[in-house]
């Protein structure tokens, strides 16, 4: 199959959409996904690096020598992560107090890592930047998603506006650590019912 | 042998460069930075103990100078005038450090209040030093009064079952009245 | 006394799979089979435990001395990495038994935010250096037994029937969900036996 930017870019959405069909980075979509807010935020961080890392790895694959790659990798993908936690303390500082150590933890999200392995260290710039945009905003949806229905069900609000009737009992179960391992489970077996193409 | 110096090579140069990136980015935020967190952890309580203070009390703030270190002080006015002062005050609690911001009014020698910034206090028990409830024990009240908890024959009422935390927030607190006898010279002459 | 606590904590109370959402790429991935579980949690133990000692060093000796804690989360990962390739080579050449049975985990462990995650919670909660070393060595106890047990449960999922789209990475987490719920129980426990202590 012919490879094109549109449909390296269009992958994330569905086919190989994270966190559902690359069951990948599950850390920050189960900790963050609270509150929409922190969705969000986590999201277009994760995007950030995952773009940049993908640019910077598919431009310089050519010197870097194959046995310390993941080394080099590391190094790029930690350089993008500290510039994303400077730059959210100094503009989102609220945001970044509410993801606190999921923000240097997006070093360690496989989703970036396998990403340079297996696609940026093969492919032109051009392709990784669209795979790498791709799959950020992906995993960036999926957040917003599971973030939504986890907020307006546990805390009956929709990016802290009130959604819900007044007399609404939070269902407080879905922003505690077991309702996030149990929502996520529901989601994933909801999109399984679709097929991927 | 040629492969392994290309190796080192190329590592040492992705690291310089990352290096000298991240090196601009932190100068380019640096100021940002040391801001927001004054606005957003010390601010609040900043805006409770000066309460009545008619300026920018996070902008108005200086670097003060007492036994070789550099304490920060922020300053409230009122019709350009200083009346008030407060800065913050460490103490160990019982997990780690709890973080005190006291005020005192320069005219009267009386505490303001007081605000908990930090602590890292066992939620629903040390944790509730930072509740008005307790907090309120510390304002305006006289400089020369003793504050410790009531265990410690003070006047101060302990948060039940956190008397360790208490005994924290009290010991912080009579630190800052030590410095703030010290210091409060500079700052009136500064007026 | 306060380090029972600590465990209690780390292990039950605050388990760092079920309630602080760190790990748990591991978790679904090598947990289908008790082996490869127990494995895997034997290796997270150690390389924790380890990882933990040498970045709390790093952290009050070179990164405060030198006035570069932004770089934290860079010189953490770069730590981490070395030293799992160390124990990797080391246990190659001295301890090859230990080696078979832990060796294919251990290049899995850099990218387990577990082993980051802690050592960045010992800085950032000021543990000094046996806090930190006992933190870290529950929290990998508290991996490990979260991880077993999760193991032992999916083990059963072969004989019983699952509708299709439930299958796998789905009823993982559903399950790992019930698992969190009875871990909730502890909840409360350490903040009792502090007050308990205090009296």
């Amino acid at each position: 199959m012919k490879k094109t930017i549109a449909h390296e870019f269009l992958k994330g959405f569905w086919e190989i959409l994270p966190p559902f069909r690359l069951v990948l980075g599950l850390c920050p979509v189960l900790a963050v996904t609270t509150a929409v807010e922190n969705g969000i935020g986590m999201g277009l961080s994760t995007t950030f690096v995952l773009f940049f890392s993908n640019v910077i790895i598919s431009s310089i694959k050519k010197i870097i020598p194959k046995k310390v790659r993941i080394a080099s990798y590391i190094i790029i993908i930690a350089t993008f992560v500290v510039i994303v936690e400077l730059v959210m303390k100094a503009y989102f500082f609220s945001i970044s107090k509410q993801l606190g150590l999921f923000i240097n933890l997006i070093v360690v999200n496989c989703i970036i890592l396998g990403r340079a392995e297996a696609f940026a260290s093969k492919n032109p710039i051009y392709l990784s930047a669209a795979d790498g945009l791709g799959i950020g905003l992906g995993f960036t949806l999926s957040l917003i998603l599971i973030s939504t229905i986890r907020e307006i069900l546990g805390k009956g609000t929709f990016l802290g506006m009130q959604v819900m009737w007044n007399s609404y009992e939070p269902f407080a179960f879905m922003v505690s650590a077991p309702g996030a391992f149990v929502c996520l489970g529901l989601i994933l077996a909801l999109i399984n019912l679709f097929p991927k193409k | 042998m040629r492969e392994y110096i290309r190796m080192v090579a190329v590592l040492t140069a992705i690291a310089a460069v990352c290096g000298l990136l991240l090196a601009a980015v932190k100068k380019g935020t640096e100021k940002r930075i040391e801001e927001q967190i004054l606005v957003n952890v010390q601010g609040p309580a900043l805006n409770n103990v000066l309460a009545s203070s008619t300026n920018d009390i996070i902008q108005d703030r200086e670097e003060i100078t007492v036994d070789q270190e550099i304490k920060i002080v922020f300053l409230g006015k009122k019709n350009g005038q200083i009346w008030a002062i407060a800065f913050e005050m460490t103490a160990m609690g019982y997990k780690g450090k709890i973080g005190v911001m006291v005020g005192f009014d320069l005219e009267k020698d009386r505490l303001t209040g007081i605000g908990i910034l930090t602590h890292q206090e066992t939620p629903g028990l040390g944790a509730r030093v930072s509740e008005p409830i307790f907090t309120n024990n510390f304002k305006d009240r006289v400089i020369s009064e003793i504050f410790k908890v009531k265990k410690d024959n003070g006047t101060i009422d302990a948060v039940s079952g956190a008397t360790i935390s208490s005994r924290a927030v009290c010991s912080a607190v009579e630190q800052s009245i030590v410095l703030y006898s010290a210091i409060k010279d500079q700052v009136v002459k500064k007026k | 006394m306060e380090y029972i606590i600590l465990a209690i904590n780390a292990i039950l109370v605050k388990n760092i799979l079920l309630a602080q959402y760190l790990g748990n790429c591991p978790f679904m991935g090598v947990s289908k089979k008790m082996e490869t579980a127990t494995g895997m949690g034997m290796a997270v133990i150690f390389v924790i435990t380890f990882a933990t000692s040498i970045t709390w060093f790093v952290h009050h000796y070179l990164l405060v001395l030198l006035k570069i804690e932004y770089l934290q989360t860079i010189v953490f990962i770069l730590v981490i990495a070395s030293l799992v390739q160390l124990i990797e080579m080391f246990l190659k050449k001295i301890v090859p038994a230990l080696y078979k049975a832990l060796g294919i985990f251990l290049p899995l462990i850099t990218t387990n935010c577990a082993i980051l995650g802690v050592a960045v919670l010992c800085i950032n909660n000021e543990f000094n250096f046996l806090q930190s070393l006992f933190y870290a060595l529950f929290s990998g106890v508290g991996f490990a037994l979260a991880l077993i047990l999760f193991a032992g449960i999916r083990g059963r999922f072969e004989i019983a029937y699952i509708p299709k789209v439930l299958q796998d990475t789905a009823i993982a987490l559903v399950t790992a969900g019930l698992m969190a719920l009875a871990f909730y129980g502890f909840m409360g426990i350490d903040n009792s036996l502090q007050a308990l202590m205090i009296k």
